[in-house]
């Protein structure tokens, strides 16, 4: 799926943007294009344009209602959990189930370091993709040689761990009543407001994402999907594919961290069962519905999912039945997703006006 | 360790890790797939059959046959409806399969909440013992066919893989895909035996372990048993046909004894640090097969 899919809707060859001209005029760099085509947004541009405006319109559809305020939240932290996955999973085609744990490794910092140590929230923000990131490195290095599978379990039986542990130990981590009653965040004195907070939330996810894809193109993000489609080839040419499997993993795992802090710094309270592994389940299917040729993909997979699960009241606990066998039915019938789809017509709509047009401006030249 | 009734539950125990273990080698040695789905197949037969006799007033017997009935053809739809078209889209890698048959995963237990009632269900005793002491341990009616049944698949298992020749096929395919497409073995047949006899053992091992699960079966538990599973199956190795058993029996051992002595939390610290130690020095497990050169 992601192979293939990737390759149709936009693989490394896909970053300059549309490549269809017909016979327009030379501009030097890209002879076969009109002139004109370069003020189109390439469509990492057009992609982070039409996040933004996503981004705006479910902030003004949240309004001040404080239910779809909680929504948003929980979207936003799908979001990062899903871009977080998508690093490792569909760059470098490495499964890790552990984004309960990074997760709830984020919140339990900023919850940990405020209650135990006294210090602002926004610290623990900064500190938790640390641990993070640590412990997705170490759970790599130790799988490093052996399959993907290996990784899938070793990462869950990591979440069942942690989960035991933020359960059992109430010393440090407030056992099962973990921390209720957080203050709201505050920056250098300013306190936002509950609407400024789902503003900001919003702006986070639309920045990671737009990193991520920048990350997608940049030229180690082109190296580590050739290493998925061809690692013998990349090992060839002098790279250590399993350390870059790591790192990938390790970014990953930073993201998926701040996704825990910003759901525990919007709810003021973590327990052990803020973040299951139920989460990771769910999370793991986003960038599939959403399309896996662009990060984007997973953000949209992770707000029809969130509204599919939680907010469609009609299919009442059967959500998660249609997420499943919707993810059946993408990989079997439509591999390119959400996004794949929207991309294919964009291309068709860019490509059919560049024919008309090219057609009335040929003779002007 | 000197509590008998405690080596009675690691018995209970390994004998169905084991089983879900072998239930993963059968398979994977077939197609070189770890179908989770595997976990499922026997929450699937043990509720259904135990909701068929409790809700619907069947008799224990042809509630049986036909959840192994049913669960074989799950088995065969996994392989030819999902796993096989996913795997001959995507070029390479086990991703894309992978994530298919964890949608599986979901999508059975969620259909199976949702047909057999979201609550658990008692398991049935299938061919019960009366109750009876050994020493000073309690055996209760369920114990004595799980452990004659995981006997007894595992020596089949063992025979039809060494002996027959749809069993030595079996290895073949596993070992290489292609040298057995160009020796003229029906692979796709070979693969689909696979995933049907997989679905077939963790069928058995939900059946027959359901009435020792002490709070019942519910739609959860697959995802659980899964894990367990293949933990057993990485411990053990695919060296041999026993490799499964011995795997779930460290497994059982550790599950019983560790919360035993070292408290309730301690298990999932364990597992992970078996899962790590093992994963980073022992990938191939304690039995491994050795080649000849």
């Amino acid at each position: 799926m992601s192979i293939s899919a990737e390759q149709q809707a936009g693989g490394p060859q896909d970053a300059g943007g549309p490549a269809v001209a017909e016979r327009g005029p030379a501009t030097g760099a890209e002879p076969s294009r009109p002139r004109w085509s370069r003020h189109l947004p390439t469509q990492a541009n057009a992609s982070a344009i039409v996040g933004l405006v996503g981004g705006a319109a479910a902030l003004l559809w949240t309004g001040s209602n404080g239910y779809r305020e909680s929504l948003l939240i929980l979207g936003c932290m799908y979001s990062l959990v899903a871009v977080g996955m998508y690093v490792p999973f569909v760059l470098t085609g490495t499964l890790s189930m552990a984004y309960s744990a990074y997760a709830a490794i984020g919140g339990y910092t900023v919850a940990i370091l405020f209650a135990k140590a006294g210090l602002p929230l926004w610290v623990g923000w900064f500190v938790a993709p640390v641990i993070s990131a640590a412990v997705a490195v170490i759970l790599g290095v130790v799988t490093r040689r052996v399959s993907g599978f290996y990784l899938v379990a070793v990462t869950l039986l990591f979440a069942e761990a942690f989960s035991t542990f933020v359960q059992s130990n109430t010393t440090l981590a407030g056992g099962s009543h973990g921390f209720p009653g957080l203050p709201t965040i505050s920056l250098f004195g300013w306190t936002p407001t509950v609407v400024q907070f789902g503003i900001a939330a919003v702006a986070l996810v639309w920045v990671v994402t737009y990193l991520v894809d920048r990350l997608r193109q940049s030229p180690w993000g082109i190296l580590v999907r050739t290493m998925r489609e061809v690692p013998v080839a990349v090992e060839a040419s002098g790279v250590r594919v399993s350390w870059m499997r790591v790192v990938a993993l390790g970014i990953g795992a930073m993201i998926g961290s701040l996704a825990g802090s910003l759901f525990v710094t919007s709810v003021h309270a973590v327990n052990p069962l803020t973040f299951t592994l139920t989460l990771v389940f769910i999370a793991v299917f986003m960038p599939v519905v959403g399309g896996v040729g662009t990060a984007w993909g997973a953000v949209v997979g992770a707000a029809v999912v969130t509204e599919l699960t939680l907010n469609f009241s009609a299919v009442g606990s059967g959500g998660l039945l249609i997420v499943s066998i919707g993810v059946l039915v993408i990989l079997l019938v439509a591999p390119r997703g959400i996004v794949g789809y929207i991309d294919v017509a964009r291309k068709w709509v860019v490509a059919t006006g560049m024919k008309l047009l090219s057609k009335k401006s040929t003779p002007h030249d | 360790m000197g509590n008998p009734q405690l080596w009675v539950s690691v018995f209970v125990d390994g004998a169905f890790y084991g089983l879900i273990a072998l239930a993963y080698y059968v398979t994977l040695i077939g197609s070189q797939f770890f179908n989770f789905a595997i976990g499922p197949y026997a929450m699937v037969t043990g509720l259904g059959a135990s909701w068929l006799v409790v809700d619907e007033g069947w008799s224990l017997w042809s509630a049986v046959v036909v959840m192994l009935a049913a669960i074989a053809v799950l088995g065969a739809v996994t392989e030819l409806a999902v796993v096989r078209p996913v795997q001959r889209r995507a070029t390479g890698g086990e991703l894309p399969a992978l994530v298919a048959v964890a949608a599986l995963l979901f999508a059975i237990q969620q259909l199976a909440g949702e047909i057999f009632g979201f609550t658990p269900l008692p398991g049935q005793p299938i061919l019960p013992t009366s109750t009876f002491t050994l020493g000073s341990a309690t055996i209760q009616a369920s114990v004595v066919p799980l452990l004659a049944v995981a006997a007894a698949v595992f020596l089949l298992v063992g025979l039809w893989v060494r002996l027959t020749p749809t069993g030595r096929m079996l290895r073949a395919v596993g070992d290489s895909n292609h040298a057995a497409r160009l020796l003229g073995f029906p692979v796709n047949r070979i693969r689909l035996i696979a995933f049907i006899l997989g679905a077939l053992i963790a069928g058995l091992a939900g059946l027959f372990f359901a009435p020792s699960s002490g709070n019942g079966v519910n739609f959860m538990s697959g995802l659980n048993w899964a894990l367990t599973g293949f933990l057993a199956l990485v411990i053990g190795g695919t060296g041999t046909v026993w490799a499964p058993l011995l795997g779930g029996f460290v497994l059982a051992l550790v599950n019983i004894f560790v919360p035993y002595y070292f408290g309730g939390s301690s298990v999932s610290y364990v597992l992970l640090g078996l899962a790590v130690v093992f994963f980073a020095f022992r990938p191939e497990g304690v039995f491994a097969r050795r080649v000849r050169t």
